[in-house]
């Protein structure tokens, strides 16, 4: 094929798109550093997201900005807004509102034309390929994108709606977040604020010691001489350890007591009382985290093909190991990536781009790279970082830390705690808006 | 054994019939530019296809060879902050690719 030919072809292909993409309007006032959705790409394809959170949202823009108009994108979504998980530790000791956290799905509709339905997903049919929700409507695609976030198991004794609201996780933010803000405000000087971190994997790793800190460091200066016991499941601190070890030895010292290879047996809501095996421990806050496990759609759609938990997929397209056509990207897939939400963004931009390559009839990008980062508050006014690099491993089918590519910052500073809200307000321009 | 034959015969004509979509996909539609997966990982701190507005150094239009540059000595730091750190992550050939591809938005 002559270049003559390739461009009256791709010419051709335009025309064609622009007809079809006419429900991808695209609104004038997007400013002039964001992306526009291109119309002659010549990909065409039916795409339906089910979960509007970091990593939905993101391969909901993406698909639309690397698939151009021929690309249809629909994202189911229950919530009217995504409240942010980033930063929502920050609600606890009051630095930031829950209405600062709330981030809308307008932008995602007027600026890259991608359909938006309010609604809850009742079943998936992977044979037939539609999704039917529970007005009765059914979404038919070519590709799906599930990306539900994490569900929780439930610790014995909080089986209660009653209970659960006594003893809230707040690792979803929400209405949780403000019930332990509130919590936290009603402790009286010389109280017990005890938490519990599940075994991995869950949801941000480094985020339970920096709430740890961000809690014990408020207590410190507005409810003196109380304590925040952490009662950490997992062997040793799984993130940031030199940063995280600084805090509870020294920064904090006195006020965070670290307790690993914890077992939490039950806990009694009317008592506030943890049975463990540390034996039984009252508090006057309890923070308990439950083990995680992928979004109920995977569960309840047969996705769940690892341990019975979370979602195989190939990490070169995301797409599952258990059905074609469907791609799981965010929390709920087990990769060896963090359950985090950097990462969710740059594997739903790997998931994206597969889709359009696949759309297309190429190959995946056969050498993937995802990165993630993120900084942890230590105090009121300075914050550690954490970040890494991973690349796709042929051998092993998995993406692998880039050997001398992640690490944690060496102090603690108030340079990385301004940097925080930059890296925040950018993450999330490039997710929603 | 008669089911076997037709399978492999079915197998058999699957390459050709994969071969002729990719060849009649790839005439009608535009290829994804050379780097832009790899400078997607810039965008979540630098802005999409690296044009900052709010957040860290603009990278979008910069010289090719500077970004390059930059991202090279980074590796070295001895006290890397978080982006020298970020920069170990890629290969010479990656970030070429990266930097030729960000150079080339405006």
């Amino acid at each position: 094929m002559n270049r003559r030919d390739f461009f009256r072809l791709a010419s051709m292909a335009g025309a064609g798109v622009s007809a079809a993409g006419l429900s991808g309007l695209v609104s004038a006032a997007t400013p002039a550093q964001l992306g526009t959705v291109p119309t002659n790409t010549g990909i065409s394809g039916r795409v339906v997201v089910i979960g509007g959170g970091m990593a939905g949202a993101t391969v909901a823009k993406y698909l639309r900005l690397w698939g151009g108009t021929g690309v249809s994108v629909t994202l189911v979504e229950r919530e009217t807004t995504y409240a942010s998980n980033i930063l929502s530790n920050l609600v606890l000791n009051g630095q930031r509102t829950m209405t600062s956290l709330q981030f809308g799905y307008s932008n995602l509709a007027t600026r890259y034309g991608i359909r938006l339905v309010k609604g809850d997903v009742t079943a998936i049919d992977s044979v037939g390929h539609s999704v039917s929700l529970a007005d009765g409507s059914k979404l038919p695609y070519d590709r799906l994108v599930v990306a539900p976030g994490i569900d929780f198991d439930t610790i014995p004794g909080l089986e209660t709606a009653a209970a659960q609201a006594k003893v809230p996780h707040a690792w979803k933010a929400g209405p949780q977040t403000t019930i332990l803000r509130n919590q936290l405000v009603a402790m009286k000087p010389g109280g017990v604020f005890v938490m519990t971190i599940p075994a991995k994997p869950y949801r941000c790793p480094p985020g339970p010691y920096e709430r740890a800190c961000v809690v014990a460091d408020w207590l410190k200066k507005n409810r003196v001489g109380s304590k925040v016991i952490v009662l950490d499941a997992n062997p040793g601190i799984t993130a940031e350890p030199l940063a995280f070890a600084n805090a509870f030895n020294v920064v904090h010292k006195g006020v965070i007591e670290y307790r690993p290879g914890a077992v939490i047996n039950s806990i009694d809501a009317s008592t506030m009382t943890l049975n463990t095996n540390f034996g039984n421990l009252k508090a006057n806050v309890i923070n308990a985290i439950p083990a995680h496990r992928a979004g109920k759609v995977i569960i309840d759609n047969g996705l769940a093909n690892v341990s019975g938990r979370w979602a195989g997929v190939d990490v070169l397209t995301y797409q599952s190991t258990a059905a074609p056509g469907i791609h799981v990207i965010g929390d709920a897939a087990a990769t060896t990536q963090p359950k985090a939400g950097h990462i969710a963004n740059q594997e739903a931009k790997i998931c994206a781009d597969a889709i359009v390559r696949l759309l297309a009839g190429r190959s995946p990008d056969p050498s993937p790279i995802t990165n993630s980062a993120c900084y942890s508050p230590i105090t009121s006014d300075t914050a550690s970082w954490l970040t890494a690099v991973f690349a796709y491993d042929p051998v092993s089918g998995s993406m692998q830390p880039v050997p001398g590519a992640s690490g944690e910052a060496t102090a603690r500073s108030q340079d990385n705690y301004k940097e925080m809200f930059k890296w925040f307000n950018t993450l999330m321009e490039d997710s929603f808006a | 054994m008669n089911r076997k034959i037709s399978r492999l015969r079915a197998l058999l004509w699957l390459p050709i019939a994969l071969a002729s979509t990719c060849v009649a996909a790839q005439t009608t539609s535009v290829a994804p530019p050379p780097g832009r997966l790899l400078a997607s990982n810039c965008f979540q701190c630098h802005g999409y296809n690296g044009k900052s507005s709010i957040g860290f150094e603009n990278l979008a239009g910069e010289s090719s060879a500077e970004i390059y540059k930059e991202l090279i000595e980074m590796r070295t730091k001895s006290r890397p902050d978080i982006m020298d750190m970020h920069a170990r992550g890629y290969t010479d050939a990656q970030i070429r690719l990266i930097a030729d591809y960000l150079s080339k938005q405006r």
